[in-house]
């Protein structure tokens, strides 16, 4: 980690989210710093996916506010969200499935695409030259996460490990700042988890990446993260890094104690 | 091995984004260029009555073809489901006579394209309620369109000129000296015109299909909210959707109009039309492009052809035959449906796998 102060890209500061007489997020603050890995842990129902949607415009909180890269930001539609540059995946699979893995990939790129429907209709010139640019990124991060072998399969017919890259793929594909995992090691036997946190690290390291991350292994969490959020029942529970928080007595009672 | 994938690397991205990447495609392609530009128009097909064949079969499924393309745009590559086709195809065509009567000088190829932006403007307007509801509702929504659409081109007597009879029909109208459509416009003339437009509008729309645009429908088809959180606004790919199908379906319309049947009333765009394109996509196979030609040239050409046959073969009285034919294709459709959901593209899909293997079926 580096040793400068380091800058906050995100905050969430006091955020109060209820769906009817549910009350899914209740208070909650804390900020993400650029380029660390930001573990979000918690038991079932304790408001993580919530909270990631809560980022990206999916969900609106009646209280707290966001800030994002120094400023607060106003409330916002998923698809402008993801225009400051922030990507994600999801816990459960949200891939195109009626379309092959590289154009579930291509879809990423949509957004820094801008050919107007006449340089489409012709696939001609500036049309054609920009979907070639683009598709060799997206062939790039295809070799990056190593799935070039089911290019052109149509993804629902992929194993649940390879959609889960598949996604990752597609978000990455983005090029985003910040980039939200919603448990992208769920269901994964211990090889696939192996690759999967490699695939993390090294997003992060290399392209410098933000990441923050859900996810119910600790082994994985104490071993990716550089810090953790503790989220029980809709509320803040702990912040701090792996260390602290696996020493932190309320954590050890609410989730660490009980065997998953 | 006649119909391999392995084998032809392609080294650049450029071609391998090409419409038909496979030289094998490419031949077959030209078979059907030699066959539609040239043997058809000077044979006809075979077994039948010349003008039987150009124009009960060739013209019609050329311009139902498109319809299919429309309709197939909407529902299969964006998800967004229509029973407005009728209606929407009624557009196009009463814009097309307007166009061509107020301005008796207008180049036909201008109203065509105007014809359609009209129905494409139309569609959009009856495509607004996708954004707030989906499925069920939708198909009521659409429902309401057609039926509004429809009593709109009987009772608004400015859309047909107050003609007393009701009907739209074409007056003889020429480009660059040809007469191209009414009563003393030549088969042949029409079937060439079609068959370019079919062709334009078929490369057109694969184009758009295979880029940002049409990735962009098929994502809201997919999965909406992932689609949303990729930054796609639901709202300008559905509608969007909405406007380029309804282009195609208003052209088709005019096209059916004007260089098939010569004259039409309201009720050449009613539901049962609807439905009838409808089973053309489903038939086909949705999100498929040559799934709409098969699905188009199936639902068209077999009721004909069992008529015809029944009446000049077995004699039956024409309608017996109707009624027989209609309960044919009913029993087809449903034994397609049952082998093969996805439709008649499906079907060629999987030859076409049998093929590459053939003749060594390991
Ligand atoms: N759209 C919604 N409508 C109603 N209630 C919701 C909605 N989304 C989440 N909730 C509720 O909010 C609470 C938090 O849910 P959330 O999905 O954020 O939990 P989580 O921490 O991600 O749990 P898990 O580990 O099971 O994924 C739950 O009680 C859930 O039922
Ligand atoms: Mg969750």
């Amino acid at each position: 980690m580096n040793e400068k102060a380091p800058k906050i890209m995100m905050e969430v500061k006091n955020i109060n989210l209820r769906f009817g007489g549910v009350v899914a997020i209740q208070g909650v603050s804390f900020d993400i710093h650029e380029g660390e890995i930001r573990a979000i842990i918690g038991p079932n129902g304790a408001g993580k996916s919530s909270m990631l949607n809560v980022i990206n415009g999916f969900y609106h909180p009646q209280e707290g506010e966001i800030w994002f890269d120094g400023q607060k930001r106003p409330s916002m539609e998923p698809y402008e969200v993801a225009k400051t540059g922030i990507a994600r995946t999801f816990q459960n699979i949200a891939l195109f499935k009626g379309m092959t893995t590289i154009e579930n990939v291509m879809t990423g790129r949509q957004l820094q695409m801008n050919k107007n429907i006449f340089w489409q209709m012709l696939r001609y010139g500036p049309a054609i030259e920009e979907e070639v640019q683009h598709r060799k990124r997206c062939e790039e991060i295809i070799d990056f996460l190593e799935i070039n072998h089911i290019r052109k399969t149509p993804v629902g017919s992929l194993p649940y490990g390879l959609q889960k890259r598949v996604e990752l793929a597609r978000a990455l594909a983005m090029e985003p700042n910040l980039l939200l995992l919603d448990e992208p090691m769920a269901g994964m036997n211990v090889e696939e988890k192996q690759d999967m946190s490699r695939f993390i690290v090294e997003v992060n390291e290399e392209f410098g990446t933000t990441i923050a991350l859900i996810e119910h292994d600790m082994a994985v969490v104490m071993d990716l993260a550089d810090r953790v959020v503790v989220l029980d029942y809709g509320k803040l529970l702990a912040d701090g890094t792996p260390k602290e928080v696996q020493s932190n007595q309320a954590v050890i009672d609410a989730y660490l104690g009980v065997p998953h | 091995m006649f119909y391999k994938e392995t084998g032809q690397f392609k080294s650049r991205y450029k071609d391998e984004l090409a419409a038909f990447p496979l030289f094998e495609d490419k031949i077959g392609i030209g078979i059907l260029g030699v066959l539609t530009f040239l043997v058809i128009p000077l044979f006809g097909l075979p077994g039948l009555n010349y003008e039987f064949a150009m124009g009960a079969i060739m013209i019609p499924c050329m311009i139902f073809i498109i319809m299919t393309l429309g309709l197939n745009i909407l529902l299969g590559f964006a998800g967004q489901i229509s029973l407005g086709t009728g209606a929407f195809s009624g557009v196009g065509a009463y814009a097309f006579y307007k166009f061509i009567t107020i301005f008796p000088d207008i180049n036909i190829i201008i109203a065509l394209v105007l014809s359609g932006l009209v129905s494409a403007v139309v569609g959009v307007i009856f495509g607004l309620p996708s954004l707030k509801i989906k499925g069920f509702y939708l198909i009521v929504a659409t429902l309401a369109a057609q039926f509004f659409l429809t009593w709109a081109f009987i009772r608004v007597a400015w859309l047909y000129n107050y003609n007393a009879s009701g009907a739209i029909e074409g007056p003889n109208k020429e480009m660059f000296g040809i007469i191209m459509i009414g009563p003393q416009s030549a088969g042949m003339t029409r079937y060439y015109f079609v068959l370019v437009t079919l062709i334009v509008l078929t490369w057109l729309a694969s184009n758009v299909i295979r880029g940002r645009i049409g990735r962009s429908w098929m994502m809201i088809r997919d999965m909406d909210i992932a689609a949303e959180l990729i930054g796609i606004r639901p709202l300008v790919a559905k509608l969007s959707a909405f406007a380029f199908s309804s282009f195609y379906i208003g052209i088709a319309g005019a096209l059916m109009v004007f260089f098939w049947l010569g004259a039409a009333e309201a009720e050449s765009f009613d539901i049962n039309h609807s439905f009838l394109y409808l089973f053309m996509v489903i038939i086909g196979g949705l999100g498929s492009i040559t799934g709409s030609y098969m699905g188009a040239i199936f639902v068209w050409v077999v009721p004909v052809l069992i008529k015809e046959v029944g009446k000049s073969v077995f004699g039956f009285d024409a309608f017996v035959m109707e009624n027989f034919s209609t309960i044919l294709l009913g029993a087809m459709i449903i034994i397609i449906l049952i082998l093969e959901p996805h439709g008649l593209a499906r079907l060629w899909q999987i030859t076409k796998q049998k093929l590459r293997l053939w003749p060594f079926p390991y």
